[in-house]
């Protein structure tokens, strides 16, 4: 199990008991980028947001242009 | 279409709806780096409040998502009275306007566990991060299995970071 006595003991403190299945998932969590956007304001976190779903959709329609659709 | 997510919030909450962030769009407002498209809100089902949410999305086309085009239907007062919970498109995105939730209840429940967030340049309410665990957690649904493990990374990396 990866995950830290110190993760299980913050859910409790907030009323939430640790699920192993959700335990299982938790270790293929990139924890640094949570970290990043730990130092970034609610305002910021959605204005990046923003901009990755534009890069995304710009990929989408250039992958489309460049197969001919 | 990417979503304008600054479009949908300005257009409710400059309406004066009463609405709580919750879904992929709270998670992200609390750090998590899942992407997510949609726009989740729970809206408050008072009378007045789904007069203004009507109101609020009536110049935007709201239409009902997945459903075949030209179906008769008007998102109006009276429609938000005999439904509940709605998955819509329009012009601005995708919004999904829920008005109760698994695990957290409706607004007048979730909005105790809620806070005010500034995004853009607005005060936005927003689901707190340990009810957001709540209520997906009792959603039960598999495919939120990762995101809900990512939110629990996430609520012991900020109360850690709290600390130092």
């Amino acid at each position: 199990m990866s995950q830290s006595p110190d993760d299980a003991a913050i859910l409790r403190q907030f009323g939430l008991e640790p699920d192993p299945v959700i335990e299982a998932y938790k270790k293929d969590v990139d924890r640094t980028l949570l970290r990043q956007n730990l130092m970034r304001t609610p305002d910021e976190r959605w204005k990046l947001l923003t901009a990755q779903l534009r890069l995304a959709e710009e990929l989408r329609r250039a992958g489309a242009k460049a197969r001919g659709e | 279409m990417a979503s304008d997510f600054a479009g949908i919030v300005g257009a409710l909450v400059d309406s004066g709806v009463e609405v709580i962030v919750i879904g992929g769009l709270a998670a992200q407002a609390h750090g998590a780096a899942r992407l997510t498209q949609d726009a989740d809100f729970l809206y408050r089902r008072t009378p007045e409040n789904i007069d203004r949410l009507a109101a609020a999305l009536r110049a935007h086309a709201p239409y009902l998502r997945g459903a075949p085009p030209g179906l008769p239907f008007r998102f109006d007062a009276a429609t938000i009275q005999r439904g509940l919970n709605f998955t819509l498109t329009t012009a601005l995105g995708d919004v999904d306007l829920l008005g109760e939730i698994v695990g957290g209840g409706n607004y007048e429940d979730v909005i105790e566990h809620s806070s005010k967030l500034s995004v853009f340049g607005r005060d936005v309410s927003v689901i707190d991060l340990p009810a957001l665990i709540r209520a997906k957690r009792a959603a039960g649904r598999p495919k939120d299995l990762e995101a809900i493990a990512e939110l629990e990374a996430l609520l012991a990396e900020r109360e850690r970071s709290r600390e130092r």
